[in-house]
C-alpha cells in the first residue's frame, strides 16, 4: 500500500491532504431536531483509496449523497478538483467526474447487461432526441462505447452474462455490474457505497483486487465500509465518523487503537482492542 | 357474414387508427419511460380544439396541424412542469385531473364561444381543409365489401392518410426506441437515480418523453375528430382506459403492440356485440345494453391482461413483467 | 438511516391540531383566488342550469356505439337548488358543509384502503354508485330485474331495510373483492402501479356492469320531497338535515373506531407501517380484510345519502365523484382518515361556494383545480408526513 503521500499528514479529523481532490467545509444536514451530519472539514487525497467507516447511524451514506448531489445540506460547501459542487445535481457530478454506486444495488433490472453498461458512458449523441433520429451520426461512438463495456465486463468476469437481463443476476453480480458501469465514463474519483454488502465470500477477494486495480489506474476511490477485514487490506487512509462528526482520521492500523473511535463503536467493551474482536469473528 | 365484414372493417377504419396513433403516444409515455399517463384523453382533446378552433379562425391546414402539435406540446410542458417529480400513482391522479379539467372547460358555456360548449365543434366547420386535399372523388365509392365516401368526414381519404400517419409514427418509435436516447429512458423507467449517478439529467428526458407522446396523442385526437367530430365528452376517462387496454393488449414498449391492440380491441368490440345480439335473445340482452356489456367485458380484460399477461401478445415477458 | 419521525401518534389522538386547520384555511383562499381569476374567463353566468346528459353527435362508425357512453361524463352530482335561504353566501357555505360531509363518507374509505395497503383504488366511486343503486333495487316500487334474466319484478321494500340491505351487500362485495381479488395479488407480489391498473379495469367493468344493469336513466330513492327548513339565514331540507345527522355519526363511529379500540389502533399501525405490524403480530390479512369491509359499507351509505340529498342517482354519480375524492383524500393526506373528512370539507365548501363568483358549471372544475395545487405545492397533504413523494 503506497502511502507516502500520507507520511505527512496529521492523525487528526479534517487533516489536510497533499493532494486534495474533494475539500468540504462546514457541512451541515439536519432532519427537523436530528443533525444527521456535522462536518467541519474534509478532505479526500487523489489517487489513493479512502475508507469512511463509523456505527451505524453515524452519517456517512447520508454525507455520501450530499457529496454527490443526492441531498442538499442546510449549510456546507464543498469542491471536486478546485470546481465547487455545492448544489450542483446528481447528474452534474457524475458527469464532473465523481461517480457513485448505491448500498442497495441499482442494477436496472429489465435491461441487459450490456445495455446497463452502454448507458454508463458519457459522450453518446445519440442521447440527444434529435441526433437520435439519425443513426449514421452516434453508430460509431456507439461501437467505442461497447467495446469498452466488453472490455469492462471481461474484466468483472460478466462477459458470459452480457445478454441476460440484470434482474436474472445474483446479487453479487449485480454489485460487480454496477461497480463496471460506474467505469464507463472513465471518472476520476468513484464513491462506493457499502460496496461489500450482501456479497458472498468467494466475491469479496475479487472486488478488493478490483478496487486496488483501480487505484492503480489512478481513479480515487472513497468508500463506505462496515467489513474491517477490507478496511484493513486495502484502504491506505480511513476517515471514522459517529454522530454526524468526523471523530479520527489515520492509517487503518492506528485508527483502530484510538480510544475515540473504539468508544464510538463499542460504548461499553471500549477497553477491548478492535482488532480482538476481528480476530475472534473471523475464527469463528 | 355481414358480421365478418363489419368486424373486418374495423381493421382499418380511421378510428381505429387514431387509437393506434394515441397508443404510440401513450407508448412513449409509459411503455418506454415509465410514466403513468392517465389523461390521454386530456392529450387528445386539446390537440382536437387546437386544429379545429384554428381552422374555424380560417387558418390552413398546415398552420392547423402545427396548432395542434404546440397545444399539445404546451399542455405536456405544463402539466409535467411540476409533476415529473411526484411518483407513480400521484402523477396519475395529476394526470387524470388535468384531463378531465380540460373536458370540464371544454364543455362549460363559459367558454362556449370558443369551444362549442358540450355540444361540441361541428363537422362541417373544420373538417373542409382537410377534404379539399382529398384525390378521391366526391362521392361513394365500394372497395372490395366496403362503402364509404371519398372523401368527407369518414372516408377512404381518411383512411390512407391516417394509416400513414400511423405508419410514419411507428417508424418513428422504432428508430427512437433502439437509440441511446430510448436506451435512457428505458433506464428512468426501471430507476432514476441510478440514471442521474449515470450523468444524465433525468428531468429533462421525461419531458421530452411527455412531450413527444402527447403531440402523438394530439395527432390522433385530430385524425378521430375528422372522423366524428370535436366533442369534449368523447374524450374522457373511459377514452383514457380503452387506450390503456389496447396499449396493454398489444403489448407496450413494442412497436407494432398499439396497432395490434388497436386492430384487436376494435374488432373484438364489434365481434363481441355482433355475436351477442345475434346469439343472445333479445329478452336477455336488449340492443341498449349491448354497448355496457361489451364494456364490461373490456374492463375484466384489462384486469386479466395486467394480471396474467402484462407483457400482452407482442411483449417480451421477461422486459416486461410490470413487477420487475 | 436517520429520518425526521414526527409525532404521528400525536396527530392521530389529538383531533386536528392548529396547524392543519390554518393550513386548511390558506388552501381555501388559494382556492377562492383562483376561482375569482377563473370568473374572469369569459361571461360568469351566474346559476346555470347544468345540462344532464350531453347531446351527442352522430358519427358514422362504428366509434358511434361508443360515444354514447359519452352520457356518463356529464356534471358530476347536481346539487339541490342553492337559495331560497336569505343569504347567499350562507346558504352555499351550508351546502359546502353537507356536500363535504357525504363526500367524506366515500372518501374515508378510499383513505383508509391507500394507508393499509397503498393502493389508490380507481373502483372506489362505483363502489358509492352500488350503494345507492341497490336500494333503489329493493326499495322501488317500479320492476327491476336482473342482468341476463329475462324476469322482472319488483320488491318495494321501504327505505331503510332496503338501505340497510344495500349498505350490507356492498359492504360484502367489499369483502368478496379483498378476498379473491386484492389479497391474493398482493401475495403474488403484484406491484402497487399494476394494482392500481386492475382497479382501472375493475372500475369500468363495475361502472359497465351497473349501467347494463339499470340503465342510464336517474332514478330517485324515493318520492318523498325534501322539505325544506327555514333557518333564517339558509335554508336547509328536512331529509338532508337527517342525512347530516347520519353521517356525522358515521364519522364518529369510524374515529371511535380508530382511537378507542384495539382493532382501531392495529388498523392504524398497519397504516404506518405494515411489517412492523405484523412483526408485532397484528394479524395484517384481517386488518385489511376489515378495512375493504368498513371502506365499502361507508361509501354505500355516501352513495344513499347522497342520493337523497340530490333527489336522484344514476349509474355514474360515483364515477364522476372520484376525482372529488381522490381530491378530497390528497388534500387531507392520503392514508389519514381524519385527513380525509378535513379535505372534504374544503373540497365541499370551495366547490359549493365557487358558485358565488363562477358559473355552475364550472365548479367541478375548481375541485379538479384545488386537487392539482395540492399535488405540486403539498402532495402530502394537509396531515400528511412530509416525506418525499416523488
Amino acid at each position: 500500500m503506497a502511502d507516502h503521500p500520507f507520511a505527512s499528514v496529521p492523525h487528526e479529523p479534517g487533516a489536510p491532504k497533499p493532494d486534495a481532490i474533494v475539500i468540504a467545509d462546514h457541512v451541515h444536514r439536519h432532519f427537523g431536531g436530528l443533525t444527521a451530519v456535522d462536518v467541519e472539514h474534509f478532505e479526500v487525497q487523489r489517487h489513493a483509496i479512502t475508507a469512511l467507516i463509523g456505527p451505524n447511524g453515524a452519517g456517512k451514506s447520508t454525507f455520501f449523497n450530499l457529496l454527490t448531489g443526492f441531498d442538499k445540506p442546510q449549510t456546507g460547501e464543498w469542491q471536486f478538483n478546485g470546481h465547487s459542487l455545492v448544489g450542483t445535481s446528481p447528474a452534474k457530478v457524475a458527469r464532473a467526474g465523481k461517480v457513485r454506486t448505491f448500498q442497495l444495488t441499482k442494477a436496472l433490472n429489465r435491461m441487459t447487461v450490456i445495455e446497463n453498461m452502454r448507458l454508463g458512458a458519457a459522450d453518446q449523441g445519440g442521447e440527444n432526441l434529435f441526433k437520435a433520429l439519425v443513426p449514421p451520426l452516434w453508430s460509431t461512438r456507439e461501437k467505442e462505447i461497447t467495446v469498452r463495456a466488453e472490455a469492462l465486463l471481461k474484466r468483472f468476469k460478466l462477459w458470459e452474462k452480457r445478454d441476460d437481463y440484470a434482474g436474472s443476476l445474483s446479487g453479487g453480480q449485480r454489485k460487480l455490474l454496477e461497480m463496471a458501469r460506474a467505469l464507463m465514463s472513465e471518472p476520476e474519483m468513484i464513491m462506493l457505497d457499502e460496496p461489500m454488502a450482501g456479497v458472498n465470500p468467494a466475491l469479496t477477494e475479487s472486488l478488493l483486487d478490483h478496487i486496488v486495480e483501480l487505484k492503480n489506474e489512478g481513479v480515487t476511490v472513497l468508500f463506505v465500509e462496515h467489513d474491517m477485514h477490507m478496511v484493513r487490506r486495502i484502504s491506505d487512509w480511513v476517515v471514522v465518523m459517529a454522530e454526524g462528526k468526523i471523530i479520527a482520521e489515520g492509517p487503518p492500523d492506528t485508527v483502530m487503537s484510538n480510544p475515540a473511535v473504539q468508544d464510538a463503536y463499542l460504548g461499553a467493551h471500549h477497553d477491548t482492542d478492535l482488532s480482538e474482536i476481528d480476530a475472534a469473528e473471523e475464527g469463528k | 357474414m355481414e358480421i365478418l365484414f363489419d368486424a373486418l372493417a374495423e381493421v382499418f377504419a380511421p378510428t381505429t387508427a387514431a387509437f393506434a396513433l394515441a397508443a404510440i403516444g401513450l407508448n412513449f409515455h409509459f411503455g418506454l419511460t415509465g410514466l403513468l399517463n392517465m389523461g390521454v384523453a386530456g392529450f387528445m382533446l386539446v390537440g382536437m380544439y387546437g386544429y379545429a378552433i384554428t381552422t374555424q379562425a380560417g387558418a390552413p391546414i398546415w398552420l392547423a396541424i402545427l396548432t395542434c402539435c404546440a397545444a399539445a406540446a404546451a399542455f405536456g410542458v405544463i402539466l409535467g412542469w411540476p409533476t415529473l417529480k411526484l411518483r407513480g400513482d400521484y402523477l396519475a391522479i395529476a394526470t387524470i385531473s388535468a384531463a378531465e379539467l380540460i373536458r370540464y372547460l371544454g364543455r362549460s358555456q363559459t367558454l362556449q364561444p370558443l369551444t362549442g360548449g358540450s355540444t361540441g365543434i361541428r363537422g362541417n366547420e373544420f373538417k373542409f381543409t382537410f377534404e379539399a386535399l382529398s384525390p378521391f372523388p366526391d362521392e361513394n365509392i365500394t372497395i372490395l365489401a366496403w362503402t364509404y365516401h371519398g372523401s368527407l368526414s369518414s372516408s377512404w381519404w381518411l383512411r390512407v392518410v391516417a394509416w400513414a400517419v400511423v405508419a410514419l409514427v411507428a417508424f418513428l418509435f422504432w428508430q427512437l426506441s433502439r437509440s441511446p436516447w430510448g436506451r435512457v429512458l428505458k433506464g428512468v423507467r426501471e430507476d432514476e437515480d441510478a440514471v442521474r449517478s449515470l450523468g444524465k439529467n433525468v428531468y429533462s428526458y421525461k419531458m421530452q418523453a411527455l412531450v413527444i407522446g402527447g403531440v402523438i396523442c394530439g395527432l390522433g385526437g385530430v385524425l378521430w375528430s375528422l372522423g366524428n367530430s370535436v366533442q369534449p365528452d368523447s374524450m374522457g376517462r373511459p377514452t383514457t382506459f380503452w387506450i390503456w387496454t389496447l396499449l396493454l393488449l398489444g403489448g407496450a414498449a413494442t412497436v407494432f403492440g398499439p396497432i395490434l391492440g388497436s386492430i384487436l380491441f376494435w374488432v373484438s368490440l364489434v365481434l363481441v356485440r355482433q355475436i351477442a345480439s345475434t346469439v343472445i335473445p333479445d329478452t336477455w340482452l336488449s340492443p341498449i345494453e349491448l354497448e355496457p356489456f361489451s364494456l364490461v367485458l373490456v374492463g375484466v380484460t384489462l384486469m386479466c391482461l395486467v394480471i396474467f399477461r402484462p407483457q400482452g401478445i407482442l411483449g417480451n415477458k421477461r422486459e416486461l413483467a410490470l413487477n420487475g | 438511516m436517520l429520518k425526521a419521525i414526527p409525532d404521528l401518534e400525536g396527530i392521530l389522538t389529538k383531533t386536528i391540531d392548529r396547524r392543519a386547520i390554518l393550513r386548511a384555511l390558506i388552501v381555501l383562499l388559494v382556492a377562492a383566488g383562483a376561482v375569482t381569476a377563473m370568473s374572469l374567463l369569459g361571461s360568469a353566468s351566474a346559476a346555470a342550469a347544468t345540462s344532464e346528459v350531453a347531446a351527442i353527435a352522430a358519427p358514422a362508425d362504428a366509434a358511434a356505439a361508443a360515444t354514447s357512453i359519452a352520457p356518463t361524463e356529464a356534471e358530476p352530482v347536481e346539487t339541490t337548488s342553492a337559495s331560497t335561504g336569505s343569504n347567499r353566501v350562507v346558504q352555499t357555505l351550508v351546502n359546502g358543509i353537507v356536500f363535504g360531509l357525504l363526500l367524506a363518507l366515500a372518501s374515508v374509505g378510499v383513505s383508509l384502503i391507500y394507508g393499509t395497503t397503498g393502493l389508490s383504488n380507481f373502483a372506489h366511486g362505483e363502489q358509492v354508485t352500488l350503494g345507492a343503486l341497490l336500494t333503489y333495487f329493493f326499495t322501488t316500487q317500479q320492476e327491476v330485474s336482473l342482468p341476463l334474466i329475462p324476469v322482472s319484478f319488483s320488491i318495494g321494500w321501504p327505505l331503510i331495510p332496503s338501505a340497510l340491505v344495500a349498505i350490507a351487500l356492498a359492504a360484502g362485495t367489499g369483502w368478496i373483492q379483498d378476498k379473491f381479488l386484492w389479497s391474493p395479488l398482493r401475495r403474488r407480489k403484484v406491484t402497487i402501479v399494476q394494482q392500481m391498473i386492475v382497479s382501472i379495469g375493475l372500475s369500468l367493468a363495475m361502472l359497465n356492469f351497473i349501467q347494463w344493469w339499470f340503465g342510464a336513466q336517474r332514478v330517485r330513492l324515493t318520492i318523498i320531497s325534501d322539505e325544506r327548513i327555514d333557518m333564517g339565514l339558509f335554508d336547509i331540507g328536512q331529509i338532508t338535515l337527517i342525512s347530516v345527522v347520519i353521517s356525522l355519526l358515521c364519522i364518529a363511529g369510524v374515529g371511535y373506531f380508530l382511537l378507542r379500540t384495539r382493532l382501531g389502533r392495529a388498523t392504524r399501525a398497519v397504516s404506518d407501517n405494515p411489517a412492523l405490524a405484523s412483526a408485532s403480530g397484528i394479524r395484517v390479512d384481517g386488518v385489511v380484510r376489515l378495512v375493504w369491509v368498513m371502506a365499502t359499507g361507508l361509501a354505500a351509505v355516501g352513495g344513499i345519502l347522497l342520493a337523497l340529498y340530490d333527489s336522484g342517482t344514476a349509474f355514474d354519480v360515483g364515477a364522476r365523484l372520484l376525482l372529488l375524492m381522490f381530491a378530497a383524500v390528497t388534500l387531507g393526506g392520503l392514508g389519514q382518515a381524519f385527513g380525509a373528512l378535513v379535505g372534504s370539507l374544503v373540497v365541499g365548501i370551495s366547490v359549493e361556494m365557487s358558485t358565488l363568483w363562477i358559473g355552475t358549471d364550472l365548479k367541478y372544475a375548481v375541485a379538479l383545480g384545488i386537487l392539482i395545487l395540492v399535488l405540486l405545492l403539498r402532495p402530502q397533504g394537509i396531515l400528511g408526513r412530509a416525506e418525499r413523494v416523488g
